[in-house]
């Protein structure tokens, strides 16, 4: 059986597709199992772990101090990374970021902003003398296919978790101090969650696999052909998809619903964690 | 820091916070003293000569020929290991040995003291190189002459004894990963501060082993790395000023504990090869009733076949 | 190291050799090949030294920058190391060939002058929290010709020997910022203590013996080797007999190679390189300290890159 899949590929992917089932057993709209976890990082302001099936990522967020820009004295700074590490696949190698791995770092940013779950307002502390820069660090560390839905989840897990020490700025001697016992928790407004499809381009019709692993990725036409999907609690905030095959729009009808129904079960899983996490 | 065009930068001008907070400007003597409680042991209730118990899993990522991670309390270590493959860069001649290209990447939110960049820096470069040099004794790298192996590693939470911990989870990622090994190795740090030695140290005394003082007493960190049937030392590193004496003491008590790792690993290499095996044998006999399955079939449709 | 290729008779007659106690040179395990050693070659650099082992060809530069020290050691200066290995000592440092060598020998360096006993920094400070001197110490190695490391590090502590740090004659201070103005006469400087720098000592393995200064054939039939840094003693360095003497440390300890060593040999090995530390570290306070008699009395003739 693991020599079929080595040898011919598309026939093993095909002949699973044609009969309604998915090459680990899955239904087309079942996501894997999720695991989710806060806080394990001791050294980050605020941290948390994803597995999801194969897919391992870690967030980590990193608080510093900075004087505003001058054309936004009232904005902080919010610095999210996506890290692909050639420890994750021997896909990835050693070096400068790939250019996937900067699509994936540049979407994830975009979702981020775009949803405005973050006003930037919130980091300032002293107008053009001081605010808060956010250093979002997410590190993938097994690479299984749905890298951006990891990466979001485990970013929106961290920044609801985060807190903010509380500052002092006198502003005639321009002394900074900090004390780390008083936190102000970060507001956070929405939560958006991004679920990852794949299209097969099966000779019948074309077929959507919701959180594709690796394998169905690249039967579909390789890493940036994906389909994500975001909601933002209710309200779609986002829908990316860069080539590959296509679906007509009572496809897309349905895959949106599929997102939404996940996005909801998403939002669950982080808000237990958290909930979780707190009472600890 | 010149600017990585790749990444989102942020400020230029951005400093931790925690240098303004009220009790980063310790002097070296409170400092010191902050690392015991009321009677005298250290502060995490360890004695001097204790180390931190290992916890360790193999196979987590599964995407890798071979991986471990560790975890020495606090300290969090993932390395993988990847099959042979073409040298990279420039290859004049033919190798006859396999060479090893590792690398030790810090979590920019790893460290408790300041954001590490995302891109490699100086002290993770000689981090690599010296992780190297305790690795590439135990491989037999003439099993994969003309190849190049990868051993990555990446350290998600540095409290102390880093490079022990990374190099513990190469061996056992190595084993894993089935690379052909002399024996299996592991190892252990020490600090040393005012004469005083700190088994297995966490961060904030390996920071006071390396900070600048005025007196005149021993003070650094020690990192050895031992094979095991010959408990020949295959590494050592040392940083900071020590004298002869006080150097040996510390050597023999770093053997003692890396020759207290050796049946810890032994017993999980021996349990990872029961867990293959049985593996296996499910494997085999599923594969067996597939075949069966498909010869019954097969005869089915010769005599329908036969039948028209 | 440099590409050598030997037969495996010529290795097996440098093996019996060192058995023996009789390398193929004639010397012993334990003796170095003649040095020879000239400071100030290099007037526009504050300080320079140029080292002759054998074979081995190394010229090291100190250059000296005002600097801001960092946030957590304001009373501290700081000390760079850059070794470039030159095209000139082997094809094989060509672009970018010579970068794994060199960045061993820096992150040597750097381990060894990290201890303030070893290098004390806080001779480099001018204002505390404000301004420090920054020494940038530049390694040039012109020929290979076995036993960097150890050629390396008694260039480097002679040309910190040689170093003159101008005097701070005025500080204007205009708010937070500070005007420094150095005095604009060379020779009013002050010199730096480099009594305890440490100085490098290679040992290899061989069998059962130990060997120092290998020469570029022996450095490839080696399994193992040790460089163990040594801090120097500082009343060797000076005329005035009011310094007290030290004892030699260790300031780092590093292994190469693909052979391991058992702990005994281990620490007989530690032992022989702080003697031989010792010997080293007399032998260049002598040296260093004629000749800056010498040239304090008269101008010197000085070879450069003639000899």
């Amino acid at each position: 059986m693991e020599e079929y899949k080595v040898l011919q590929p598309f026939k093993y992917f095909n002949d699973h597709i044609s009969v309604n089932v998915r090459p680990d057993g899955r239904k087309f709209d079942q996501q894997r199992s999720i695991k989710l976890n806060a806080n394990s990082v001791n050294t980050a302001d605020a941290s948390s772990l994803i597995k999801c099936g194969k897919t391992s990522v870690v967030c980590g967020i990193s608080l510093e101090l900075a004087t505003p820009k001058a054309e936004e004295p009232d904005n902080g700074f919010l610095v999210t990374n996506v890290e692909l590490l050639p420890l994750c696949s021997s896909k990835f190698k050693p070096g400068p970021p790939s250019d996937y791995a900067q699509v994936v770092n540049n979407t994830v940013n975009d979702i981020l902003k775009n949803s405005k779950c973050i006003d930037l307002k919130d980091l300032c502390i002293v107008s053009d003398k001081l605010a808060w820069v956010l250093y979002c660090d997410i590190a993938c560390l097994e690479y299984d296919g749905s890298i951006i839905d990891a990466c979001l989840a485990t970013l929106m897990t961290s920044l609801k978790t985060l807190s903010l020490p509380h500052v002092i700025y006198d502003i005639e001697t321009e002394e900074i101090k900090v004390d780390v016992n008083i936190r102000h928790p970060l507001k956070v407004t929405g939560l958006p969650v991004a679920t990852s499809f794949v299209i097969y381009q099966s000779p019948d019709s074309n077929v959507a696999l919701m959180d594709p692993t690796s394998f169905e990725e690249e039967m579909c036409g390789g890493n940036g052909a994906n389909l994500v999907v975001c909601w933002n609690q209710g309200l779609l905030c986002g829908i990316h998809k860069f080539g590959g095959a296509t679906l007509g729009t009572d496809g897309h009808k349905k895959l949106l619903n599929v997102a939404k129904e996940r996005s909801k079960t998403i939002e669950e899983v982080i808000n237990t964690c958290i909930a979780n996490e707190t009472s600890e | 820091m010149p600017l990585d065009y790749r990444r989102f930068n942020g400020p230029e001008d951005s400093v931790s916070y925690k240098q303004f907070s009220t009790n980063f400007t310790r002097s070296y003597d409170e400092l010191f003293k902050g690392l015991f409680d009321e009677n005298g042991k250290r502060i995490d209730g360890r004695e001097f000569t204790e180390a931190r118990p290992l916890y360790t899993k193999t196979n987590v990522i599964s995407q890798a020929k071979g991986s471990a991670y560790v975890e020495l309390k606090n300290t969090k270590v993932v390395c993988s290991v990847f099959d042979p493959r073409e040298i990279v860069g420039h290859q004049n001649e033919y190798s006859i040995y396999g060479q090893i290209y590792c690398e030790v990447k810090f979590a920019p939110f790893s460290c408790p003291r300041r954001r590490r960049g995302l891109a490699p820096d100086t002290d993770e470069r000689a981090l690599s190189a010296n992780f190297k040099t305790a690795i590439q004794t135990a491989i037999q790298s003439t099993k994969f002459r003309n190849f190049q192996m990868d051993v990555f590693v990446y350290i998600l939470e540095h409290d102390g004894a880093c490079l022990a911990a990374a190099i513990n989870a190469a061996c056992l990622a190595l084993t894993d990963a089935v690379v052909p090994m002399m024996d299996i190795f592991s190892a252990r740090t020490a600090a040393v501060i005012n004469n005083q030695i700190f088994v297995d140290p966490t961060e904030a005394e390996e920071n006071l082993a390396l900070m600048p003082t005025d007196n005149e007493t021993n003070h650094g960190i020690i990192t050895l790395t031992v094979i095991d049937h010959l408990r020949n030392i295959t590494d050592l590193q040392q940083i900071g000023s020590i004298d002869a004496d006080c150097l040996i003491k510390v050597i023999d008590i770093l053997l003692e504990e890396c020759a207290k790792l050796m049946p810890l690993f032994k017993d999980l290499i021996i349990d990872n090869v029961f867990e293959q095996y049985k593996e296996h044998q499910v494997y085999l006999s599923i594969k067996k009733q597939v075949n069966e399955e498909l010869s019954n079939k097969v005869k089915e449709w010769t005599l329908i076949v036969k039948d028209k | 190291m440099a590409g050598m290729l030997l037969s495996n008779a010529e290795r097996f007659y440098i093996w019996d050799g060192v058995e023996e106690n009789f390398r193929s040179d004639g010397r012993s395990n334990k003796d170095y090949r003649p040095m020879e050693l000239e400071t100030d070659v290099v007037s526009s650099a504050s300080g320079s030294a140029r080292l002759r082992l054998a074979n081995t060809d190394v010229l090291v530069c100190v250059k000296t920058e005002i600097d801001t020290p960092k946030s957590d050691k304001p009373g501290l200066g700081s000390i760079e190391f850059f070794v470039d290995c030159s095209a000139n000592a082997t094809p094989e440092f060509e672009g970018r060939g010579g970068e794994q060598l060199a960045n061993r020998i820096s992150n040597l360096l750097q381990r060894a002058y990290h201890s303030s006993q070893a290098f004390n920094l806080k001779q480099l400070c001018i204002f505390e929290g404000k301004q420090c001197w920054k020494l940038y110490v530049d390694i040039l190695i012109l020929e290979c010709g076995g036993n960097l490391c150890d050629a390396v590090s008694l260039a480097v502590k002679a040309a910190l020997f040689n170093t003159r740090i101008p005097f701070v004659k005025a500080a204007l201070m205009d708010g937070g910022n500070i005007d420094l103005q150095l005095s604009d006469d060379p020779f009013d400087s002050k010199r730096l203590e480099v009594g305890t720098a440490p100085l490098l000592v290679t040992l290899c393995r061989m069998d059962e013996e130990n060997i120092v200064d290998p020469t570029a054939e022996e450095e490839t039939c080696i399994a193992v080797s040790i460089v163990v840094g040594v801090s120097g003693n500082p009343a060797l360095y000076t005329s005035s007999e009011d310094t007290t003497p030290s004892d030699h440390k260790c300031t780092t300890i590093s292994m190469s190679g693909n052979g391991g060593i058992l702990p005994d040999a281990m620490k007989i090995v530690i032992a022989e390189g702080i003697t031989a530390a010792k010997c080293l570290d007399e032998a260049l306070g002598r040296t260093l300290l004629q000749e800056r008699n010498r040239t304090n009395l008269q101008k010197k003739d000085s070879y450069g890159f003639l000899k």
